[in-house]
């Protein structure tokens, strides 16, 4: 896959973040230093267009990824003359240039004291908010952020953005229920999101798998799971790890076929019989074997999965047919 | 002419109001309702248990008006829009923008009236129908004068129609002239969902009403059965 600039640079690999980055003296060059919005002047410089801060603002985050700070200080110098150096959406990336030149931790404390002194002045700077809560996630005050991304979700409920942050740091403390709740806050908002779907699969089944097995937990947690993965299938033929998950899924279950559950509950997900379990990891297992031979192949349209993750996926086969065998 | 275009544009830019800075209690409030409604529409991505979790919370939440901003003020009649500050900012922009639009125009066509009145200012090089009369030679009293002649504010009024191009390319895509038009639909769209004078405690309220209805069912129901429909297909 070719990366690109306009695309949001969370995703990239780091070879393609050093690509990105290494493009940056010639994108600087080819574009003027700042644009001027004057009449008349505006006729002769470059054209305003949304799309020119979109690249900026990518190829900032993928300079700073990259190490290379002053070409990320010369994106945040041309879009602060833009927008203001008190623009909520500049001041975060402000920020984030600032934190990324810290070179020790009393730096950073520093900056999260600017952090906290423009959020007494404003509390609702929503992207202020969200740096000083990644920035204490990073230096370890874990509790911290996640009291502070408490207050922010209470008074703003619909950042799915924020939910699924709150997810990721509660499932680092195990705290699986928490996670999974907030993942399903997430999925509220984007019904249709398949890799959530197939995200919450994935908590779902850590949490089956770590809990005690055979209770009735960890078997609701099980057939949700499984319900998850097939859904994100359902939303994304060929999705690589709505596949894997569901393999794991039927492969666990069929392997440590769960008691029946002695209170019958019809409000939960119940296992499906295991006929149908078969079937389904029959599917997955050859869909996976499927997307690994065309991808290895290089077919067109198949080269978009990540290498790890095809890796994993043969690895998992692999494991399966020496169980077979 | 152009320049007067330039100039109400720079002070339209001036006068406009920037986006209203949101306290953390309205946004709550509108987040909150936006949440019951998000909460309402996507219901059959959850479990049952989860959704009936969840539908406890938010309507006890809207019932205790957990989500207000002023919690005593519930179930008060609705404000007169006119003493609430922050209605009364949202409506003087408007005003502003509207003043901003109307005082240079009333100048400018008071002055263009006694400027350019009375007189024929070209001929056209075509003939024309007598219909054309009422549109070239406004101003001019001439009965039985040929339409090709042209009056000089119809002159006017014909150039500043045909201007908005050169403002856009003067002042780029959102000139003011488009500005206004444009604007006051996009207010409407991203303000919040109570509108001026409306109890937010009744749309909480109704909101809970509409959640507690809901008769429960999740996509996640039988998905291994469409899934394994649509392969064998």
């Amino acid at each position: 896959m070719s990366a690109s600039l306009f695309q949001p640079p969370g995703e990239l690999s780091p070879a393609e973040a050093l690509h990105l980055s290494q493009q940056a003296p010639s994108v600087l060059k080819s574009n003027p230093a700042s644009i001027r919005s004057a009449p008349l002047l505006a006729l002769f410089s470059a054209k305003d267009t949304p799309d020119l801060w979109t690249k900026y603002e990518n190829l900032l985050l993928s300079c700073l990824r990259t190490g290379d700070e002053p070409s990320a200080r010369q994106c945040l110098e041309r879009i602060a003359n833009r927008f203001g150096a008190d623009n909520e959406r500049v001041m975060a990336l402000i920020g984030l240039v600032k934190e990324a030149e810290c070179q020790n931790d009393r730096a950073l404390d520093e900056v999260l004291k600017e952090y906290n002194k423009i959020l007494t002045n404003n509390n609702t700077n929503i992207p202020i908010a969200k740096r000083r809560i990644a920035l204490l996630r990073s230096i370890g005050r874990t509790s911290d952020a996640v009291s502070s991304l408490n207050t922010l979700l209470d008074f703003s409920p619909t950042d799915s953005e924020a939910w699924s942050e709150l997810s990721d740091i509660y499932l680092g403390q195990g705290m699986y229920a928490q996670a999974i709740f907030a993942l399903e806050e997430v999925l509220v908002l984007a019904p249709n999101a398949w890799n959530m779907h197939a995200r919450l699969g994935e908590v779902l089944y850590m949490a089956a798998t770590t809990t005690q097995a055979a209770e009735s937990p960890a078997q609701k947690y099980l057939a949700e799971a499984l319900k998850r993965f097939c859904r994100s299938i359902e939303l994304c033929d060929d999705y690589l790890r709505g596949y894997y998950g569901l393999k794991l899924v039927t492969s666990h279950i069929l392997k440590t076929p769960p008691k029946p559950s002695k209170q019958s509950d019809e409000d939960r997900f119940s296992l499906p019989d295991d006929a149908k379990l078969k079937a389904l990891d029959e599917m997955a297992t050859t869909k996976l074997a499927e997307i690994i031979r065309r991808n290895s192949a290089g077919e067109g349209g198949w080269k978009g999965y990540s290498k790890s993750e095809i890796e994993a996926a043969r690895k998992l086969l692999d494991q399966d047919n020496n169980r077979v065998r | 002419m152009i320049l007067t275009g330039v100039l109400r544009h720079y002070a339209s830019v001036l006068m406009a109001a920037g986006p209203k800075k949101v306290d953390a209690k309205t946004m709550k409030e509108q987040r909150g309702l936006f949440r019951g409604v998000n909460l309402r529409n996507n219901y059959h991505v959850l479990s049952g248990p989860s959704f009936r979790a969840r539908r406890d919370n938010i309507t006890t939440a809207y019932e205790t008006g957990a989500y207000l901003k002023e919690p005593t003020g519930s179930g008060q009649p609705a404000p007169n829009p006119m003493t609430d500050p922050n209605a009364m900012e949202g409506m003087m922009g408007a005003m502003k923008n509207n003043m901003a639009m109307i005082i240079p125009n009333t100048l400018i066509m008071s002055w263009i009236n006694a400027f350019f009145s009375g007189y024929v200012i070209m001929k056209l090089p075509f003939p024309l129908t007598i219909k054309f009369k009422s549109m070239l030679q406004a101003g001019v009293m001439t009965k039985d004068m040929d339409p090709r002649w042209m009056s000089s504010i119809s002159w006017y009024f014909l150039c500043m129609f045909g201007l908005q191009s050169v403002f856009n390319f003067l002042l780029g895509r959102d000139a003011a002239s488009q500005m206004t038009q444009q604007m006051s639909g996009m207010n409407q769209q991203n303000a919040n969902p109570f509108g001026p004078g409306q109890d937010p405690n009744k749309q909480f309220t109704a909101e809970a009403e509409n959640l507690a209805v809901i008769e429960h069912y999740s996509v996640l129901d039988d998905v291994e059965d469409r899934l394994l429909a649509g392969i064998n297909n």
